[in-house]
């Protein structure tokens, strides 16, 4: 259509607030403010002179009023003098998206078989949360689990994501808030003194029901501590996230193929129960190189009914930790207490390793598995018969399988990396699930030290020899 | 608790602090590194300024940088990520005998401190602050810090940063920091002078030292060196003498012309931007705030004000 053909834009002037937006689109200099008070409005609405009109339409698309400036051909019928009238009478409905009030159902889409890759620690994270759709990265460089970051700001834009290099771990967590609340799988790479420093906005986050992955490569502490592996904020993450009734589930990888497997369950359990998510690993576990497996299948995540839609049907999703009278936080309490309780009936795992006819029980997760996963071998060669639990979920405890096992031990031993967080947890499980626990040994170290395999049979075997 | 509680009997004069005295650990940087220079330059300080060995502090958060005070055979400390600020600020507060020094780099300094910096500016207490910049996260091996150029390509902006750097100059002055300069550690005999104005300031004083960071980001300073072939301009201070020329100079009491410097392009100019005596102190504020309750009071002991507040709640 020719220029001289084009209808040209008419105004409406009671309609026009004269925010002056058309005079900023109009790449002709067809309108300018207006000088006299409308007396139907009291504004000031803009005059247009369309000499030099060419019906570009690019004033309508600017203005923000829905009939404010709209097409000559558009003003038939409409003569006359002007009545304040419903709009929506004189021109219909407006047209706004409208969606439904369930969830978009994540999209699942097959991978193609590939050959197993040599990652480490890290990347296997990075590359499990890819793979279950997370494109929103938010984290302040910290040794030793930068690298998973540092590849996510390599990818992300390329799959139209973000990755934001915080100003810091508060600025980091609060934008997993942000991101988490508008329904979008969002994590985080960090180590321990950036947990704490994140623990007041996943306290938050929990209180809100806001999904979100936090990975943590622990390392030494307290304080400064160095950057070896240590497990020591296993107290951390199973009892003190932040402050308030807290709880998240806590994954414990213990290899760099569960690293990827395990982060990709990650983002489906925190969405499954709206709370965040820990992966827990150690130093070495970020650092480490394996085979690992790529999965079968990809996910392109939906949107939860309850998130942030940025549509009519969805204005009513408020999210907030905030329950002021007492009674509405009691049951906002007791909501959470159901959740926790759900997460403990239905999501324990473990890893048990020849545990079946074991008498000596072995306890350990993360780096320090591995080895306690040889020393067991030996000892079965020593003629002990010994097992290895490993427990992948560290809240909830795995007190259901260990519970069967727990007639035939003899002993416990556990194993870690730490001054006994691990057994501590161990020990309450025990407690609450009422066993009475046999004779527990344990194997420490700290400072970034790990247990050694010899440490680990030698106690396996010491005992043994006064018993027999 | 007052400092005359604290101090020890009169003792012989004593010999000059020598450098050899106040050399502790060896400095774990790179070769090469710019902080080499800052630390060389501040045992001269420390030597110029004669303080009592045990009257110094010398502090710092997280980062290369920041392993300063390790090398510094003073009393010392190393703190958490960006908050060595209001940890110095307490001691400067606590004991106010004591000369502060806090050292750190530009990601402790203007990201995960910034907000620490602002207010410890706008407190104003008497320490002095020594800002290492290397515009990049060394100890974490290259990322973007808050004074990283546009455009600058490092591990967590590998398609060239875009966020817009911090001016520390402009945030500085902004913030109400009551001395500013800024010097260059290839340039020690500036960088002693400013480190010495520095500390001979009555309250919250900052020095921003360019330090190239050899590893992760070099040759960020070059064009400020004049050996290869920047140009390292001075600020020249007003000498107040009535001469033509120096309606020229820099003014550094007057705050428009300190901001209208720190807009200057980069690399900009070194020396003192900004020095304001007038504002009295945080400690010199507790100090008058304590002596007039205690005047209020009329001196009262502990145990009698006590027993007064509780005769009051009975």
């Amino acid at each position: 259509m020719s220029a001289s053909v084009r209808p040209k834009p008419y105004l409406e002037p009671q309609y026009c607030k004269g925010c002056l937006r058309c005079i900023e689109a109009c790449p002709r200099d067809c309108i300018t403010p207006g000088s006299a008070i409308n007396p139907a409005t009291g504004l000031v609405p803009v005059e247009l002179h369309l000499e030099n009109c060419n019906g570009c339409t690019l004033c309508l698309q600017a203005c923000p009023e829905p009939y404010g400036l709209r097409l000559e051909t558009d003003r038939a019928g409409l003569e006359g003098e002007f009545v304040l009238e419903d709009p929506a009478k004189l021109f219909g409905e407006k047209c706004v998206p409208n969606h439904s009030e369930g969830d978009l159902p994540d999209d699942r889409r097959a991978l193609p078989d590939c050959e197993p890759l040599v990652l480490k620690g890290t990347y296997a994270t990075a590359i499990g949360a890819l793979l279950a759709g997370c494109r929103h990265v938010f984290g302040y460089p910290i040794t030793p689990s930068t690298e998973g970051a540092e590849l996510m700001a390599r990818i992300l834009p390329k799959l139209n994501g973000h990755f934001v290099h915080a100003v810091s771990e508060v600025a980091a967590v609060n934008m997993m808030y942000g991101a988490g609340g508008a329904g979008l799988p969002c994590m985080t790479f960090t180590s321990s003194p950036g947990f704490s420093l994140m623990l007041e906005g996943v306290s938050y986050m929990i209180g809100a029901e806001v999904p979100g992955v936090f990975v943590n490569m622990m390392r030494g502490g307290p304080g400064l501590g160095n950057i070896a592996p240590e497990q020591t904020d296993i107290k951390l993450a199973c009892r003190g996230l932040g402050h308030g009734n807290t709880h998240a589930i806590v994954l414990t990888p213990s290899t760099p193929q569960e690293m990827l497997d395990l982060a990709i369950d990650a983002f489906a359990l925190a969405f499954r129960y709206r709370n965040p998510v820990i992966l827990l690993g150690d130093g070495y576990l970020g650092q480490m190189t394996g085979k690992v497996r790529l999965p079968a299948s990809m996910i392109r995540p939906g949107l939860p009914a309850w998130a942030v839609w940025g549509d009519r049907a969805h204005r009513h999703n408020l999210i907030s930790s905030i329950a002021l009278a007492e009674a509405d936080l009691e049951d906002h309490n007791e909501h959470l207490n159901r959740k926790y309780a759900a997460i403990t009936a239905c999501e324990q795992r473990v890893d048990c390793y020849r545990c079946r006819d074991a008498e000596v029980l072995v306890v350990a997760c993360n780096t320090p598995a591995r080895m306690a996963k040889g020393a067991v071998e030996t000892a079965r060669e020593n003629g002990v018969k010994a097992g290895l639990f490993r427990p992948i979920t560290l809240w909830p405890f795995p007190i259901d399988a260990l519970a069967e096992i727990m007639p035939g031990v003899r002993r416990i031993v556990v194993v870690e990396a730490g001054p006994g967080q691990l057994e501590d947890e161990l020990r309450l499980a025990l407690s609450h699930a009422n066993i009475a626990p046999p004779p527990i040994d344990h194997v420490r170290r700290c400072g970034g030290n790990l247990p050694a395999q010899d440490e680990i049979l030698a106690t396996l075997l010491a005992r043994e020899e006064v018993l027999s | 608790m007052p400092a005359t509680d604290l101090a020890p009997a009169p003792e012989a004069p004593r010999a000059p602090l020598t450098k050899k005295a106040l050399t502790a650990d060896h400095p774990t940087w790179c070769p090469g590194c710019g902080d080499f220079a800052v630390l060389a330059s501040f045992y001269k300080v420390l030597e110029k300024l004669n303080y009592p060995q045990e009257k110094i502090v010398t502090f710092a958060g997280i980062g290369c940088s920041s392993r300063f005070p390790y090398f510094v055979n003073t009393h010392g400390g190393h703190y958490i990520h960006g908050r060595a600020l209001p940890f110095a600020a307490g001691i400067s507060l606590g004991r106010d005998d004591l000369h502060v020094f806090v050292f750190g780099g530009d990601g402790d300094g203007f990201s995960i401190g910034g907000n620490h910096l602002v207010h410890t500016a706008r407190k104003n207490p008497r320490l002095t602050y020594v800002i290492m910049d290397n515009s990049v996260y060394g100890l974490t091996k290259k990322q973007t810090s808050p004074t990283s150029p546009l455009g600058f390509k490092s591990k967590t902006d590998p398609w060239g940063a875009f966020d817009q750097p911090i001016n520390p100059m402009r945030t500085l002055i902004n913030s109400g920091a009551t001395f500013v300069a800024r010097s260059h550690a290839t340039q020690v005999n500036h960088m002693v002078e400013m480190m010495l104005r520095a500390s001979q300031h009555d309250g919250f004083s900052v020095v921003e030292i360019l330090s190239e960071c050899v590893e992760f980001y070099p040759g960020a300073f070059d064009n400020s060196i004049p050996r290869k072939g920047g140009s390292f301009q001075t600020i020249e201070l007003k000498k107040h003498d009535g001469t033509p020329e120096d309606e020229e100079r820099h003014d550094p009491t007057d705050e428009l012309a300190a901001f209208k410097l720190a807009l200057e392009p980069w690399p900009a100019r070194f020396g003192v931007y900004y020095e304001n005596k007038a504002r009295k102190t945080k400690n010199a504020l507790e100090q008058d705030l304590i002596a007039t309750t205690r005047e209020k009071t009329k001196h009262a002991t502990d145990l009698e004000l006590l027993s007064k507040t509780f005769a009051r709640m009975r």
